[in-house]
């Protein structure tokens, strides 16, 4: 798997990048700060033959590509409902269940087909399949994105997400496979329907009609009901008493424990607040406020790595432990200071809560990351 | 929960048997936080040091104070009696019983079949290196004469190894070849520290035999 | 894709008829209610020692919540190791885990195929997260274990068929349950763990009467109208940490209390799920 992938560093490396990581403010091998990211290239509308496209290349060298493409796909119908007439009875009673706002709008999650492709994984690797359901989990988490995609009762959009990493996995990729599909989902734009009710859906012709999935920039579109940004997942770790942001593969390797976050901008308060927004137009983001959508536990490589010897235990320095005593491998001995020991255990819950924390907390690092990516140009 | 020696009680994993302090940590049992927890499921043994502190023999050569105090008792938790099943992992310095299975001339390929007195679910793969036989005239051993494919041998763990083999040594009198077959397919028995003889045939075939106890 | 060495079911499948009858029609109606009180877990029944030919193995169940149509979780694992590893691969300072989840194809309400799908995949890297952080992997340098749980049946309502995303709840009662059956079948196999890791879940639910949400533990989700976050914990009592969170909904970021609280509750429910496990594998012994 991506995350565990075996990282060359030496115990006195590790122990090393591990103490470093621990000071305050922690010292990072690339002299960043805590809670900043690589520096990144983005575009958008790479990739013609797309309904959206995104590229991504962090100056690590690592690089992305999505492509979404979207297709119209007749709706299965509700269970039990066969074809011919009885689908309007099985649409409407799912119309009751589902009593929310978005009326009888319901999506289904089968409507986004995600797959993540990382070059020298098999297709069913495990750890690819754990990104693809991160990364999907996200996106569907508030149920309003598959609504999205509805046309009308008997058709929908089935929208087909493909990531590909075409650089060698070189850090864990979740970050920037997120930010890409972030940027491409954004980009995305959906032919205007021009038929009406249910009947068979087509559309306009002209791409420049097309409108987008998730609209943009003028404050009528800020007053809908849905969320007007995709979620995006980060990736932070802590070593010690230090939080931090976008570990490269070096610092996840030493990380005592590593989340990913997945969050999204909050639409209802943007509701809430529009009547106020239309008096400043300028103020848009600052009445930004988030919504927590997924946090899944990164496995960190760091309890696979190779641990020190003490140079107590050491024959090199004298030690003569190994003939005595035939246990001595297994032998438990206290930690020794600058010597590294992979972790062992999980984290305290404080220390969890306390990243979660981090990322969402205001003016945060997913703020910064939302206003980053609101700067890049969509075409 | 085993707090003076003597009593045995089960342990489950993560149970706190006692501080560090005042007990040396055995088998199946981990340190944390200056506490010694239990990392098996298993019944609880605690033993008094074998050898009480005593002056040492030599004298005249300096050494170092062992980093344990060897007072302490060791409090180990074990597999026996829980179950039958007790996989254990060969450590350097253990005596193992290898069947061979091939040999070249610069070593000989064997499966490990017991571990001390464990015999072994799994299968591990260890190797006897031509350097590794015996422990006089290392460069005139040849492993066609030391070993052939079938023999039994005692041998002793040197190294955890590579990837796939633990490195094992036969170079004491009482390590190397314990059964063997000739090529008529008869047991044979040892007759000396290089041969074993063939009692139907009477040929004699070169081994690097194991000292009888 | 489709396993062409098997005869498999056919592609379309159909679910099978349910016979309405004015009761349950009526109970679908309400959708029943949770009978526990919230910070109740359902009972479970767990023994290790299930699989003689296995280095360990343990069989867990959890009862059904007393309504018909309403199946348990019933979840078998086998632990194969320690042992070699195989010659390709390279050396490793600890033991390799290797976990496999497999829902058996009659499970769930949807048919399985034999193939394991990407949820299952998933189900299984966050159960090497939750173990990985248990054991003691550097006791058993250079050797692998496998750890394969059976998912016999799913915790699925045949009559809630018609209500989505109850699928992707479903999951993370499995993971949890997944989480501790592995762990009774580490233990019993005798390899190093720091501690006893058990599941639990909490999750936050909407009801149809009150309007508030409350957080419930162990929920199923064909009890509640609506579920609006879940989270799935593998906690280590003795020693108060965490080893794998999986949280999944949509809760505002400005009332962090609410996510403490859903973990706080998720621990909980860890925690009592833990007992059951404790005295299980206490019982083996004695």
């Amino acid at each position: 798997m991506a995350s565990t992938q075996h990282v060359l560093l030496s115990p006195a490396e590790l122990a090393y990048l591990h103490a470093a990581l621990s000071l305050t403010p922690p010292i990072r091998p690339d002299g960043r700060a805590p809670a900043q990211f690589r520096p990144l290239i983005a575009e958008t509308g790479i990739l013609p033959g797309t309904n959206g496209s995104a590229r991504i290349c962090f100056a690590d060298g690592t690089e992305a590509i999505v492509g979404v493409k979207a297709e119209v796909e007749r709706t299965r119908l509700a269970d039990g409902a066969t074809a011919g007439t009885e689908w309007e009875e099985g649409g409407s009673a799912r119309g009751e269940g589902e009593d929310d706002d978005g009326g009888d709008k319901a999506g289904d999650s089968d409507w986004v087909g995600l797959t993540v492709e990382i070059p020298g994984y098999r297709d069913d690797d495990a750890g690819t399949a754990f990104l693809g359901a991160m990364l999907s989990e996200a996106l569907l988490a508030d149920g309003a994105f598959a609504r999205r995609l509805w046309i009308n009762r008997r058709f929908h959009w089935k929208l087909y997400l493909d990531i590909l990493l075409i650089s060698p996995p070189l850090s864990y990729p979740l970050p920037l496979l997120s930010l890409t599909t972030h940027l491409a989902l954004l980009a995305t734009r959906l032919p205007l329907l021009k038929s009406e009710g249910d009947e068979d859906p087509f559309f306009d012709d002209d791409w420049a009609a097309a409108r987008h999935l998730y609209p943009r920039g003028s404050g009528s579109s800020r007053t809908t009901k849905e969320s007007a940004r995709p979620p995006v997942t980060l990736l932070v770790m802590a070593v010690g008493n230090n939080i931090i942001f976008d570990p490269a593969k070096e610092e996840l390797a030493v990380a005592d424990v590593a989340l990913a976050v997945s969050v999204a901008e909050d639409t209802a308060v943007a509701t809430s607040t529009a009547a106020t927004m239309d008096l400043d137009d300028a103020a848009v983001p600052a009445a930004r406020s988030l919504r927590l959508l997924s946090i899944r536990t990164i496995d960190p490589p760091s309890r696979l790595t190779p641990p020190g010897v003490p140079n107590a235990a050491n024959s090199a320095y004298g030690a003569t432990t190994a003939q005595n005593q035939p246990e001595a491998r297994t032998a438990e001995a206290e930690a020794v200071e600058g010597v590294w020991r992979a972790p062992r255990g999980g984290a305290k819950p404080l220390v969890m809560a306390a990243l979660v924390q981090k990322v969402l907390e205001k003016g945060g690092v997913a703020d910064e990351v939302l206003d980053a990516l609101d700067a890049v140009d969509l075409g | 929960m085993a707090t003076s020696s003597g009593t045995t009680s089960i342990a489950t994993p993560g149970q706190l048997l006692g501080p560090a302090s005042k007990f040396q940590p055995g088998p199946g049992t981990h340190i944390h936080n200056s506490n010694l927890y239990s990392s098996l499921l298993g019944v609880v043994h605690a033993s008094q040091p074998a050898k009480p502190p005593g002056p040492s023999k030599r004298l005249t050569k300096i050494t170092v104070p062992t980093q344990t105090p060897a007072e302490l008792p060791t409090l180990s938790v074990s597999r026996t009696g829980v179950s039958e099943k007790r996989e254990v992992l060969p450590e350097v310095g253990n005596t193992v019983l290898c069947r061979v299975t091939r040999i070249t001339p610069r070593q000989a390929v064997v499966a490990i079949l017991i571990c001390g007195d464990t015999v072994l679910e799994a299968e591990w793969q260890g190797l006897i290196r031509v350097q590794d036989v015996r422990a006089t005239e290392k460069d005139k051993v040849k492993i066609y004469e030391s070993f052939r494919p079938g023999d039994i041998v005692r041998a002793e763990v040197i190294s955890l190894g590579d990837q796939a083999n633990f490195y094992l040594s036969t170079a004491r009198n009482e390590l190397g070849v314990i059964l063997a077959t000739s090529e008529a397919g008869n047991n044979m028995y040892p007759v000396n520290w290089k041969e074993y003889m063939d009692p139907e045939t009477g040929l004699s075939e070169l081994r690097k035999v194991a000292k009888p106890y | 894709m489709s396993d062409r060495r098997r005869i498999n079911g056919p592609v379309g499948a159909t679910i099978p008829p349910a016979s309405e009858d004015g009761a349950s029609r009526e109970v679908a109606g309400s959708r029943g209610g949770r009978s526990r009180p919230p910070n109740a877990i359902r009972k479970m029944y767990l023994k290790t020692g299930v699989t003689p030919s296995a280095s360990g193995s343990a069989y867990l169940e959890i009862e059904t919540s007393g309504r018909s149509g309403v199946s348990g979780l019933k979840l078998s694992c086998t632990v194969h190791g320690p042992r070699s590893l195989p010659r390709s691969s390279p050396f490793s300072p600890h033991i390799i885990l290797s976990t496999h989840v497999k829902y058996a194809p009659f499970a769930t309400r949807q048919r399985r195929g034999y193939l394991r799908d990407p949820s299952e995949r998933d189900l299984g890297t966050h159960l090497e997260a939750a173990l990985r952080g248990a054991i003691i992997a550097d006791r058993w340098p250079k050797s692998g274990v496998d750890i394969i749980v059976s998912i016999i049946e799913g915790d699925q309502d045949r009559e809630t068929s018609k209500t989505q995303g109850d699928e992707s709840w479903d999951l993370m009662n499995a993971l949890s349950g997944c989480i501790t059956v592995a762990s009774a079948a580490l233990a019993d196999a005798g390899i190093d763990c720091i501690d006893t890791v058990a599941g639990g879940v909490a999750a936050l639910v909407s009801d149809k009467g009150d309007g508030n949400p409350s957080i419930v533990i162990d929920p199923i989700p064909s009890e509640h109208d609506r579920i609006l976050a879940a989270c799935c914990i593998a906690y280590l009592p003795t020693r108060d940490e965490v080893t794998n969170l999986w949280f999944k909904g949509d809760l505002p970021a400005s009332d962090a209390e609410l996510y403490t609280k859903l973990v706080e509750k998720g621990i909980q429910a860890s925690a009592k799920a833990n007992r059951v496990l404790v005295e299980c594998l206490g019982e083996t012994v004695g």
